[in-house]
């Protein structure tokens, strides 16, 4: 079974901020920050190299605004890595 | 860049500064600064009498000195995380504690670098440090 843009980017999330929940309980669209899964402004930081490194992107300073979500975090990607 | 040009670029003063002269700077990428530690740094006499020992938070600080001068004069900066950290050895009066310090990340207000001290070409500290930094906001 091949595994959605969407499930990767939550496990790379999880993975590189050991968070203790599964990719399973990540809503798509659920805030990351804040009340959603509780992420600090550090951890979009961690974001920034995680993300760029596995997926092979580059994330500027205008773009932060991607964390909002994993589905926009998943947009961002697919216009910068559109074979993905 | 002499003492006059790091104190130019951070708000460290005495007795915190904790870097003397910073040998390169390649802005956004990498800079090596040092600093040499001598038997009349205060914090000597209590660590440890008879036993003088550079304190392990000292030597972090020094290295997020290091650290920061690749990075433009900022109004603020401040230390917002650190992450593996590693106390290799034991840094003494005498000692010229070598910072090696490169760009990991940068985004927006925060960067984060890989930092490592040398004393005599081996290392005695590792770490990665995570600024974070306020600018003069834009006047109208």
């Amino acid at each position: 079974m091949a595994t959605t843009l969407e499930h990767q980017v939550k496990e790379c999330i999880i993975n590189r901020l050991g968070l203790d929940v599964t990719a399973e309980e990540v809503e798509d669209d659920a805030p990351l920050f804040g009340e959603g899964l509780g992420l600090d402004s550090i951890d979009a930081l961690e974001l920034v190299i995680a993300i760029g490194k596995q997926f092979e992107v580059s994330i500027g300073d205008d773009d932060m605004g991607i964390f909002q979500s994993v589905n926009r975090i998943c947009e961002f990607i697919r216009i910068a890595r559109p074979e993905l | 860049m002499d003492i006059q040009a790091i104190q130019e670029r951070i708000n460290q003063r005495y007795p915190f500064l904790l870097i003397d002269r910073v040998l390169e700077v390649e802005p956004f990428v990498r800079s090596v600064a040092y600093k040499n530690v001598t038997i009349n740094e205060a914090f000597f006499a209590g660590h440890f009498p008879d036993n003088p020992v550079m304190p392990g938070v000292l030597i972090i600080e020094s290295m997020s000195q290091a650290g920061a001068m690749m990075y433009p004069k900022a109004k603020n900066g401040y230390i917002a995380g650190i992450d593996k950290v590693k106390f290799l050895g034991l840094v003494r009066p005498g000692d010229q504690l070598v910072t090696e310090a490169v760009n990991i990340q940068k985004a927006g207000a925060f960067a984060k670098v890989q930092v490592t001290a040398r004393v005599d070409g081996k290392d005695v500290a590792r770490a990665q440090i995570t600024y974070y930094m306020e600018f003069e906001e834009e006047k109208e």
